[in-house]
């Protein structure tokens, strides 16, 4: 049972390592050691400490993130095919880089025009549930959150189809996600993030445990099922709109995560956050040294490869259940 | 210690009322049956103390106070709904481990005090070798799913309980345990509250049936008194006969074929 | 594809387009030089001009700024998917357009409405010189043409023998940031480079505008960073960018993207512009 967790641990170790000794320069174990302890060449500190590290940290927390909501919203909508854009999280960022970026505006605060677009998706998504009278059932919301990411998407191409094409390139990079441009301060805020949402997830691990049986027997175990599962939404939202500010879109993460993570044996919320964290963080920085060593000089978009290594292991769990 | 007074739900866009002002009072040491045909408002009456419907008039009353925290009420009465479906695996042990949730609220780690808990529980309910096997939610049968949430409801340890079809799926065997079970906590001074259409086995267990009829109380008392062909007959709309079992010597309900041949 | 067929200059005496093929492999149909044209495209526009058919330009797109007696043109709106309501209304007999695979529906409308339509493509040098006479052709007058493309190559072999024999610095061009493009082979600016005396640490890789990685820009470790003025500042100021010893030693040089990237009868200035970055005092 602990040799789980001792892969997942050490996997994410192998992982950050790679990332950081894997490059088009060539750096040997250890110069990558010593750079990491700014010991020895100048060049190498420089390539691992302020090229590679950023990136493989931003790629991890990311990784981490989308692998609680993720895990977090199967749990509370009791659907294995939830996962973090789903309550108009990607619609909305989209909507609002796109909005920056043919507006001009410098390219600093397209992540925060992301974020803003993102929570305001979700927020509108919550009104359309309450519209149509609900009390927060789960297949309400997810059908809001498939509208509001509709109609975002026609914004979008509303917006691009009479855009110039600078604005389009940006703004379909920008959704193919990327941690090139990964900066500690990027991390600093994100790690912020985690550190909120996805703290408060894991404090309301067991809630969510409850919640999963389904709202009547939350209701007779005494939770007050909408309002829980409303903050959890809310916390999951949050973290998905950090990491979608800070990286553009990493699809697929955040739905088959919690998956491989199930497949071990592990059943109850709270050791699922734990091991979606530590399974996506190795996932995601795995897929960016993919993106950036497959093809060189070129680098392959962030959300591509995640999809196409994520497809595998989805397959291979779908066998199993099936 | 549960009462309804004067209770009236009814559902959105439903052009009658489920409950139309129905009082009923569980008591301690009791075994209260709710009975009634299909529609006449039985699921609403737990689906109301769960606070999962709007009560349009009238309250629902817990050790004579109106229920305001919720997880109060769920360590002082533990209800079995209907139905449950499940969306991820989960083994029995975990799922009647649960049951402790409204004594360990959000963070604090199961005791030894929890863990005997579930132990008498899953005794109780006659599924403690589903946890020496560790099987898993998803193998069980029908009927071993019902006692395992039978299993979880009695972890709660509350001192009332609340069950709303109890014995479906459950062959004869089980059914008889299952009751007899809820005989003895009435016994030991819980009050069991029981939703079943099951009416001979109420009429041999139960201390009080309360009979409904298109969401109000037709009947009320004691076996004796409600198992009357008159009355039963009029509510479930059907020929019946009411008769006495010799062997055990409670009412025992007969239905008659329509085609009736003298 | 297309094939060019050399015919000595008559004005309208004996005016054929009938072998003319354009870029998308059409061929252009006009019976008499045009009298109404609208470009939807920068660069021919700047061509028209040049080689004298600017009276009859009667429809630019919202880009086309040069030469300044352009903006008098009324503009047509985009020249990407262009809004052929707006081009028929000018009544051209002759529309000339970029030939993306984007607009080529577009062309076929314009065929189909019975205007003639030539694309065009440039993305080498050679393109330049191949387009400029087929315009001339196209608008009845090849001497002007001829004129154009001698001068634009006269200078262009001013600054290559003037830069032939100097040491070669290796240049990034940085194209776009997010996400981080330069150009290849593909362009002509690796050209223009070349011809100024340079050499861009990218001419192997085939594509006009590649992404690639930053680390990979530090393998190759160029002497010189060649950005738009727009984003000299941020990779002045970027930790990342600071990896770079370029970049660290302040070899980050804003060039005039405006004249360098039009591939038209500026190239000659913009090759110009670039030697003056890359081997100063040279030209005077």
């Amino acid at each position: 049972m602990w040799l789980r967790w001792f892969v997942f641990v050490l996997g994410l170790v192998a992982a950050l390592l790679l990332a950081t000794a894997l490059g088009t320069i060539a750096l040997s174990p250890g110069q990558v050691w010593n750079a990491l302890f700014n010991r020895g060449d100048a060049a190498a500190i420089t390539i691992v400490q302020v090229l590679r590290l950023p990136r493989a940290v931003l790629a991890a927390l990311i990784g981490a993130g989308l692998g609680i909501s993720g895990a977090a919203l199967q749990g509370t909508m009791r659907n294995p095919l939830a996962e973090p854009y789903l309550l108009g999280v990607s619609g909305g960022a989209a909507v609002g880089a796109v909005f920056a970026v043919s507006l001009g505006i410098s390219l600093t605060l397209v992540p925060l025009a992301a974020f803003a677009g993102a929570i305001a998706a979700v927020l509108l998504a919550f009104f359309v549930a309450h519209a149509a009278g609900t009390r927060g059932d789960a297949r309400i919301l997810l059908m809001a959150g498939v509208v509001v990411g509709a109609f975002a998407n026609s914004v979008i191409m509303l917006v691009l189809g009479s855009a110039p094409s600078n604005v389009v390139r940006d703004a379909v990079w920008w959704m193919m996600g990327s941690v090139a441009a990964a900066t500690w301060t990027d991390n600093g805020w994100l790690f912020g993030y985690l550190l909120v949402g996805g703290g408060a997830l894991l404090l309301w691990a067991r809630q969510i445990d409850v919640l999963a049986l389904g709202d009547d027997t939350a209701a007779a175990l005494g939770l007050d099922p909408e309002r829980t599962a409303r903050k959890v939404y809310a916390a999951a939202s949050l973290v998905a709109a950090a990491t979608v500010a800070a990286a553009g879109l990493v699809g697929f993460v955040g739905l088959v995560v919690p998956h491989i993570v199930r497949g071990t044996g592990i059943r109850r919320h709270l050791p699922l956050f734990a091991g979606s964290a530590l399974v996506g963080a190795a996932l995601v920085v795995l897929a960016d040294l993919a993106a950036r060593t497959i093809r060189p000089p070129a680098e392959l978009p962030l959300g591509a490869v995640t999809a196409i290594v994520g497809v595998p292991f989805f397959l291979a769990r779908l066998r199993r259940l099936v | 210690m549960i009462r309804y007074e004067d209770v009236v739900v009814r559902y959105p866009r439903a052009s009658r009322d489920a409950l139309a002002g129905v009082g009923l009072d569980a008591r301690r040491g009791m075994l209260t049956a709710v009975v009634g045909p299909n529609g006449s408002g039985k699921s609403t009456l737990v689906r109301a103390l769960l606070g999962r419907v709007q009560l349009g008039k009238g309250r629902v009353l817990v050790n004579d106070h109106p229920i305001t925290d919720r997880m109060v009420f769920a360590r002082r009465v533990a209800v079995v709904t209907q139905r449950e479906e499940l969306a991820f695996p989960l083994s029995v042990e975990e799922y009647v481990a649960l049951g402790r949730f409204p004594h360990l609220g959000g963070w604090r780690g199961a005791g030894s005090g929890d863990r005997a808990a579930v132990e008498r529980a899953m005794e109780r309910a006659g599924v403690e070798e589903f946890a020496r096997d560790e099987r898993q939610l998803q193998e069980l049968s029908g009927g071993e799913w019902q006692r395992v949430r039978l299993a979880r409801a009695l972890a709660q340890e509350g001192e009332a309980l609340v069950l709303d079809e109890p014995t479906t799926f459950l062959d004869v065997a089980h059914e008889m345990s299952v009751f007899e079970l809820l005989h003895q906590l009435a016994g030991d001074g819980h009050a069991v509250l029981v939703v079943s259409h099951q009416l001979n086995l109420v009429a041999r267990f139960a201390d009080e049936i309360v009979l409904l009829s298109a969401g109000r109380v037709a009947a009320a008392g004691s076996p004796d008194d409600v198992m009357q062909a008159a009355v039963l007959e009029r509510v479930y709309e059907w020929p019946l006969v009411v008769t006495r079992d010799p062997a055990v010597g409670a009412p025992a309900l007969l239905p008659l074929r329509v085609r009736r041949r003298t | 594809m297309f094939a060019i067929v050399a015919c000595r200059d008559t004005r309208k005496a004996s005016f054929t387009t009938h072998d003319i093929v354009d870029d998308y492999g059409h061929a252009v149909k006009l019976a008499a030089p045009p009298q109404r044209i609208v470009s939807l495209n920068p660069a021919t526009t700047e061509l028209l001009f040049a080689i004298g058919a600017g009276p009859h330009v009667v429809g630019r797109t919202q880009y086309d700024f040069w030469p300044d007696s352009a903006r008098l043109v009324p503009s047509v709106g985009a020249g990407m998917r262009p809004n052929l309501e707006a081009v028929l209304g000018r009544h051209p007999d002759l529309v000339v357009m970029y030939a993306s695979s984007d607009d080529y529906a577009a062309a076929e409308r314009l065929t189909a409405a019975g205007v003639a339509t030539a694309a065009f493509r440039m993305n080498k040098i050679s393109d330049f010189a191949r387009i400029a006479m087929l315009l001339g052709r196209l608008v009845g007058d090849t001497t002007r043409a001829r004129t154009v493309v001698d001068t634009v190559t006269a200078t262009l072999d001013r600054v290559r023998r003037a830069t032939e024999s100097l040491p070669r610095p290796t240049v990034f061009l940085h194209a776009w940031e997010k996400p981080l493009m330069t150009l290849g082979a593909g362009s002509f600016v690796t050209e223009l480079v070349t011809i100024a005396g340079g050499r861009n640490i990218y001419d192997s890789l085939p594509a006009p505008s590649p992404v690639v990685t930053l680390e990979d820009v530090l393998s190759k470790n160029p002497q010189i960073v060649l950005v738009s003025p727009l984003e000299r500042q941020m990779i002045l100021k970027s930790a990342r960018w600071q990896t770079l010893p370029a970049v660290r030693a302040g070899r980050v040089v804003a060039y005039d993207t405006n004249l360098v990237e039009r591939p038209s009868v500026k190239l000659g200035e913009g090759a110009v512009s670039l030697a003056r970055i890359l081997h100063p005092g040279v030209l005077p």
